[in-house]
């Protein structure tokens, strides 16, 4: 049995099998051995192979561009975007266009190349998670940019090409398709309620508990009622906030111990499985955005060959997030640090 | 300079990236195919026991994941703040020969008017149920996890997915504005164009188009103005069972039997004007066509998380590759 699920966020319907629901053994697993760590060129050591740091976390006194560092952000030497430029939109007839302005940044997370995000130790984490803070900010500034996307790809099959634990950093002049279904999703649901849809989402999974990976103080880790993917994990804050900039060091340090565990979760559930992360903050310049909640997607990359969204927009959920949600809390992990 | 483009329709912007440009000619490697026509028993190969449809020897499945009841009284639940509806709808799949033919591009043109007129049927049939709306048909080729004998789908749903909701949105918001179909515009100013054309025959034009999301997507769209595809393509079943026959050849022959995908884009069911909804409109603001995307990269964590396409090829190069590939 299968049965249709409306995301209450975007308005997207899945369709998820909550009969014969998948277990992890269902799912291919993926080969992540280390094969490019001697011609790696985030490794500490090979700074002057990357384009020059932007900012880096590294001992006082010690030079930019210098062995020594702990988190280090640096441009993409191969930006999707230019950061020079006004931004020109044009119509031509029916189309419109523009030059193609941004920034492209990566963070390299840690100089040890074998290492995982989800192995890092809590300080560790918590200098990564302020940097992605650090550069939003910074990015933010510059009044061309309308949305800041910070994300990850782990793993070949989920799109990466480096395998040093690394993450990246877009910055926009105009806010994309998935994050403005969120703001409009959210905006109806406000104007008819008076009230956060995703605040009553997360009373409800408290609630229910079924789909419920684990929490802290001040966030939730769980598996969306209709999650788009298998195995999907949605770590948002608990009380209601828009602002991921304003975050205080107390408040990232708890951000990087439920998202660190989370990943653990995932790698030790599903062994250790390529995924993309990213986190969706209201759009930066023109808001305020007070309905927006922000939050963070994990998608676990499962099934290499999914077809049935491309065209048709239904995804296809082979496992029950209730399941999915059991699985991940019974992973064994190592201890909290 | 990379360039971000802006879909017509769904008001998607799409960055593409000119510079760092691969040349057409490299895609060798499609990465999601690895086809195994080994010697497994192919379950399509044999005839089916209980077609829901037959025409000549292309056969009608209905998949045991299908459910739809009609009538409003149809199981839906709310469990707090979701939704629920328990009936998925219908989902039946088109083996479209019993020969173990893989790739419809290798089929006659005759066959494949066939195939076209079974999707008409099956459509029209699949309208009577008048707890469903919208209908979909579509094909996977070469993706590992189905057979490789040539097969398609129609997937008949209680609720329109967002995606096509956006796209018919889009529609009706351009009628809304320019007072004409936004697809009437695309095939008149793609004809003047020419650049981004990859064959135009009688009655319809296939295009990359203007802001792809894809390497190679193409779409076909036909030249008269239809809301619906099983009316539509009534007369026109031999040109579109043509233009695909040589869209997926260029495809084949071009880009090293890649994995692709189609979809046939259509307006929802137009019963009566009662059930009719926002779609008021429908028949003038929307016009049916084939969207075909090649299965040539992956989805990084940017595409998934904004719906935000890196196209790493101009449309017009794609365009041109695909025009003068031999057939």
């Amino acid at each position: 049995m299968a049965e249709l699920r409306r995301n209450p966020l975007n308005g997207q319907w899945v369709i998820v099998h909550v009969e014969d629901s998948w277990g992890p053994e269902k799912y291919e697993r993926e080969d992540h051995s280390i094969l490019a760590k001697a011609t790696c060129q985030f490794c500490s050591g090979r700074e002057f192979f990357t384009p020059p740091e932007i900012e880096a976390l590294r001992p006082i006194g010690s030079a930019a561009n210098s062995p020594g560092w702990q988190v280090r952000v640096i441009p993409n030497k191969f930006p999707a975007l230019r950061i020079e430029g006004n931004l020109d939109l044009r119509h031509d007839g029916m189309y419109t266009l523009s030059n193609g302005i941004g920034a492209h940044e990566v963070f390299i997370e840690t100089p040890a190349h074998e290492r995982n995000l989800a192995d890092l130790n809590d300080d560790e984490m918590f200098h990564v998670i302020d940097k992605y803070q650090s550069r939003l900010n910074d990015l933010t500034k510059d009044r061309r940019f309308k949305y800041v996307l910070i994300f990850k790809n782990y793993g070949e099959s989920a799109g990466t090409t480096v395998e040093h634990p690394h993450s990246q950093i877009i910055a926009l002049p105009m806010v994309p398709q998935y994050v403005m279904q969120e703001l409009e999703g959210t905006k109806a649901y406000y104007d008819r309620y008076q009230r956060c849809v995703c605040c009553d989402m997360i009373t409800q999974e408290y609630r229910d508990g079924a789909r419920v990976i684990t929490d802290n103080a001040q966030f939730l880790a769980f598996c969306p009622f209709a999650s788009g993917y298998p195995f999907e994990c949605c770590i948002i804050p608990r009380a209601h906030t828009c602002r991921f900039d304003t975050m205080n060091d107390g408040e990232k340090r708890v951000l990087g111990n439920i998202l660190r565990e989370t990943l653990a979760r995932i790698k030790g559930c599903l062994g250790d499985p390529s995924y993309n992360l990213y986190i969706h903050v209201a759009p930066v310049n023109d808001g305020p955005h007070e309905h927006f909640h922000w939050h963070i997607e994990i998608v676990p990359k499962l099934m290499r060959t999914v077809g049935l969204e491309r065209g048709t927009g239904f995804f296809s959920v082979p496992t029950d997030p209730d399941h999915a949600a059991r699985y991940l809390r019974e992973a064994a992990v190592a201890a909290r640090r | 300079m990379p360039e971000f483009r802006q879909d017509p329709v769904i008001g998607r912007w799409v960055i593409i990236s000119i510079e760092r440009a691969r040349r057409p000619g490299n895609f060798i490697d499609p990465i999601n195919r690895r086809r195994r026509d080994d010697d497994q028993v192919c379950d399509l190969c044999v005839k089916p026991e209980s077609p829901v449809y037959t025409m000549g020897d292309i056969c009608v499945v209905r998949s045991r994941q299908s459910s739809a009841t009609s009538g409003p009284q149809a199981p839906n639940g709310q469990n707090g703040l979701y939704e629920v509806i328990k009936d998925v709808g219908i989902h039946e799949t088109i083996i479209e020969t019993p020969d173990h033919v893989s790739n419809m591009a290798d089929l006659p043109v005759g066959r494949i008017r066939e195939i076209v007129q079974t999707y008409v049927a099956r459509f029209n049939e699949i309208e009577q149920n008048t707890r469903l709306t919208h209908a979909l048909i579509y094909k996977n080729y070469g993706l590992s996890q189905f057979a490789h004998h040539a097969c398609s789908h129609i997937m008949a749903m209680p609720v329109a997915s967002l995606e096509i909701t956006e796209k018919l949105s889009g529609a009706q918001q351009y009628f809304r504005d320019h007072k004409r179909c936004v697809y009437c515009d695309l095939v008149e100013r793609e004809i003047k164009d020419k650049k981004r054309i990859v064959v135009e025959t009688d009655d319809f034009l296939a295009v990359v188009p203007f802001a792809a999301r894809f390497l190679f997507e193409t779409w076909i769209i036909p030249k008269k103005h239809h809301a619906d595809f099983a009316q539509g393509v009534r007369g026109q079943e031999e040109g579109l069972a043509r233009i695909f026959k040589i869209v997926l050849q260029k495809i084949k022959n071009g880009l090293d039997d890649t994995a692709y995908n189609w979809v046939i884009q259509t307006a929802p069911f137009r019963r009566q004007d009662a059930v009719r909804g926002k779609w008021q409109t429908i028949d003038v603001d929307y016009h049916w066509h084939v969207e075909l995307i090649p299965r040539l990269t992956r989805m990084a964590g940017f595409e998934k998380g904004s719906g935000f396409y890196i196209c790493a090829i101009p449309p017009e190069e794609m365009a041109e590759y695909l025009r003068d590939k031999e057939i």
